[in-house]
């Protein structure tokens, strides 16, 4: 691409596009059927055990006695069970089928060794079910994050190699010189992820590191897998979603490089900021600390990149499902980072970093941020794959917002609790008891967001397979949100 | 962007740059440490644990305890875990050397239980599965150090009028001392408004931390604590008919959690290693590294640190 232009051949204005373009892309979208249907659909049957799960997670919290006399019920199991199908299953498999549907679009080429990718998502989930199936009966390794035990961690790993050669193998069919942005940081991801994956198996398990450097280990794969892996997803996602549908391109390339190479730099120093005041040396902690900062840069330059291309163009998320869930999912990056930055600095650890302030963190980051963006792109993307549009706009609605609330009034819940948890906690006169009891009705809260959030997924499983039995609307408009003018509608689809 | 090579090259670049500065390098750096010795090469710390602490540590990690409970006390001028009674010192790399899995911990539902095996009354203090019992010779033991459980003015929970002739650690012991001088500062500086850091002796409970008390906890944590949040874990125990006469190791069960008549509860294997493991957990061995009591951090610390009055801010020890 040259040095002034903007590489935006393929999400540009697509109304311009020509009928063999159009055909082409269609024809493009029909190779990418099986393999993203695959993942998506497995995606979301983890989604709903997760959801089903993290209720009863969120119970038992505030209710210790509920079913705590089976083993394989009990608190401690199932919480591990609920991230792990949430951030493997769920996230991963959606987060892989967008992928890999946004690669063939971009390499402008038919999906090639479909077959890998099936292979792969059988693979895949062979190894979230006997990693659940682990951990449930016990058999945890202990190592927050990468609790599956080892037989199935190797399965998710041949899984992953299929789908980062597939990407590889792919990337070489690929029409045109232009590398667009969203591609950097799927190419990122898909290299990213298997590096960290093995350096974290290697690190704690083949060759483990001695004492404490396995936390460290661990929460450095913990948070580069945010970043790196399900990060990079999303925002490559959002950078193709929103001049897509939006028909414009992205408001500066020179700021999306240098979002894109300072949030590769930055990004990946930050984890140690969780083991804030722990055993060990205050360089590393200091270190992660002001990486967090300096992850403000990426922040600010997609942020802005972002803001200037949707300038004028806001009253469109009235209409797309897609827009609008994107740019939920995009803004929430900056909350996601505003409030990583604002529980690591120090003077604020101090009292959050025992709390359920984390566990927001956690949720701002794989909810608001990536879940959000990836609900966006499926509803882009599914009713390409299967020839119908959504059926009804109200479930799209409600998805919508019971998604929104349900994760506002959970961040909200977990923040305001673990705050008022960490003050208690440094307030040594207080018993500890109490301190467990000020949070106790944050976690009812929560519980309720976990409702709304109960309440969105199962809509949204209810029209995906409405989709997948083909009772979708015949049409050539999409699914609006609200009733568009003609004219509107042209400039979206 | 033209061309894969840059790209490439910047995220492998990127990724490697991270994975040494936060990896690798700590790792050169407190990667390999060997416990701490005095000159003539004795009073090793820490040392190798047994084969009950290895399968206590498993079942740790297989009920997921980590997600409520750290084992990590940080320093006194960076939060008042010290003070709370959690620890003498603050934790150092050193203090794990041998723990695999190593459980730092995120989140504090429960207490941090760095040196809940330092709680146990004296007689178990030490106890045979640890095999990492301190030689606390060395220190000279603080006086009036019971547990803060017994810290006069402590309100005993609702039902348990008064601490019962089974207090445990009314009698100072050397070992019980010199594990806690700081959760005895803190008990003895203001026992009026200073809550007791852990639930309160209720009577006709076995001794705080003894494995016995461990045991009922597990089985019924809200018998011994009202308020407590942890679930129960009545799934490592088992219910049997006694045959002759009731096991040794039955536990000591009140109220509603007692079971029938010619019945027991026993713990099984899995129940034992986990007591064994938690009963092992203790940080109180001096390190040089890491000051105990209180005070500036890491200096020429002497072995006989923890009772030093001099620590600066914190109330002397009571005598």
């Amino acid at each position: 691409m040259n040095a002034t232009g903007i590489p935006l051949k393929e999400p540009s204005v697509s109304a311009a596009a020509g009928a063999t373009e159009q055909l082409e892309r269609a024809y493009i979208d029909a190779s990418t059927r099986v393999p993203v249907l695959m993942f998506y659909t497995s995606a979301m049957a983890w989604l709903i055990l997760g959801t089903l799960l993290a209720g009863f997670v969120s119970f038992k919290l505030h209710a210790p006695d509920l079913l705590s006399n089976i083993s394989f019920l009990t608190w401690g199991r199932m919480r591990p069970a609920h991230m792990n199908v949430m951030v493997y299953g769920w996230a991963s498999m959606a987060g892989i089928g967008t992928a890999i549907w946004l690669m063939a679009r971009l390499c402008r080429t038919v999906l090639r060794y479909p077959l890998l990718l099936v292979a792969a998502a059988g693979f895949w989930n062979l190894g979230v079910l006997l990693g659940v199936g682990g951990i449930v009966l016990g058999d945890s390794t202990g190592y927050q994050w990468l609790e599956f035990p080892g037989y199935a961690a190797i399965i998710l790993f041949v899984a992953y190699t299929l789908v980062a050669s597939w990407a590889v193998l792919m990337f070489r069919y690929r029409r045109g010189e232009q590398i667009y942005i969203t591609q950097w940081y799927l190419l990122g991801a898909f290299l990213w992820f298997p590096w960290l994956y093995a350096a974290g198996q290697l690190m704690l398990f083949v060759v483990p590191v001695q004492g404490v450097l396995q936390s460290a280990v661990g929460w450095w794969y913990a948070n580069n897998l945010l970043f790196l892996w399900f990060g990079a997803i999303a925002l490559g996602t959002a950078y193709y979603m929103i001049p897509k549908v939006i028909g414009r391109p992205v408001y500066s390339y020179h700021l999306a490089t240098i979002g894109f190479w300072s949030y590769a730099l930055f990004s990946s120093w930050t984890g140690m900021q969780r083991l804030v005041d722990g055993p060990f040396p205050a360089w590393m902690i200091t270190a992660s600390i002001a990486a967090v900062i300096l992850t403000m840069i990426p922040v600010a330059t997609v942020g802005l990149n972002h803001h200037m291309t949707m300038q004028g163009y806001f009253p469109l998320m009235r209409y797309s499902p897609t827009l609008r869930f994107t740019v939920f999912g995009a803004m929430s990056y900056t909350v996601f980072s505003v409030v990583g930055l604002l529980i690591s600095l120090r003077s604020v650890a101090r009292y959050v970093s025992f709390t359920q302030a984390s566990i927001a963190y956690s949720h701002l980051g794989l909810y608001a941020f990536f879940t959000m963006t990836i609900f966006g792109a499926m509803y882009y993307i599914v009713p390409r794959l299967i020839g119908r549009e959504w059926r009804y706009a109200s479930l799209i609605k409600l998805h919508f917002w019971a998604s929104a609330y349900g994760i506002g009034l959970m961040t909200l819940m977990l923040l305001a609790g673990g705050f008022l948890q960490g003050a208690d906690m440094e307030n040594p006169t207080l018993p500890f008891s109490e301190t467990v009891e000020t949070v106790l009705p944050y976690l009812r809260g929560r519980s309720l967001a976990g409702i709304l959030l109960t309440v969105s997924h199962f809509i949204f499983a209810y029209h995906f397979g409405l989709m997948l039995l083909g009772l979708g609307r015949t049409s050539t408009v999409p699914t609006f949100l609200n009733p568009v003018e003609a004219e509107e509608a042209s400039g979206g689809h | 962007m033209k061309g894969l090579a840059p790209l490439f090259l910047g995220i492998f670049g990127t990724f490697a740059f991270s994975w040494v500065g936060l990896t690798v390098l700590p790792n050169w750096q407190i990667g390999h440490l060997n416990p701490q010795s005095d000159e003539e090469g004795t009073d090793i710390y820490p040392q190798p644990q047994s084969g009950m602490f290895e399968r206590g540590a498993r079942v740790y990690a297989a009920n997921g305890c980590i997600y409520c409970h750290s084992q990590q006390v940080r320093a006194d001028y960076a939060a008042d875990d010290i003070e709370r009674g959690w620890g003498n010192r603050r934790s150092a790399p050193r203090d794990y050397i041998f723990e695999r899995p190593v459980f730092l911990g995120k989140m504090r539902m429960g207490q941090d239980i760095a040196n809940i095996g330092a709680r146990a009354p004296a007689e178990q203090a030490s106890p045979a599965a640890s095999g990492a019992a301190p030689a606390t010779a060395s220190s000279p033991a603080t006086a009036a150090a019971a547990s803060p459980a017994t810290s006069p003015g402590s309100s005993p929970p609702a039902g348990a009028p008064s601490p019962g002739p089974k207090t445990g650690l009314a009698s100072p012991s050397p070992a019980a001392a010199n594990a806690m001088p700081g959760g005895a500062t803190s008990a003895s500086a203001g026992p009026q408004t200073a809550g007791p850091p852990w639930p309160i002796q209720t009577i006709g409970e076995p001794p705080m931390y003894s494995a016995a008390w461990h045991h009922v906890h597990l089985y019924s944590p809200r018998s011994i604590n009202f308020d407590s949040n942890m679930p129960a874990y009545r799934f490592l125990y088992k219910k049997r008919r006694i045959s002759d006469a009731r096991s040794a190791d039955a536990l000591k069960l009140t109220g509603s959690d007692a079971p029938p008549e010619g019945w027991e509860v026993i713990p099984s294997y899995d129940a034992k290693c986990l007591v064994a493991y938690l009963m092992a957990l203790n940080q109180s061995h001096p390190l040089k590294e890491a000051k105990s009591a209180g005070g500036a951090p890491p200096a020429a610390g002497s072995p006989a640190a923890p009772p030093s009055p001099a620590a600066a801010g914190s109330p002397a020890p009571a005598k």
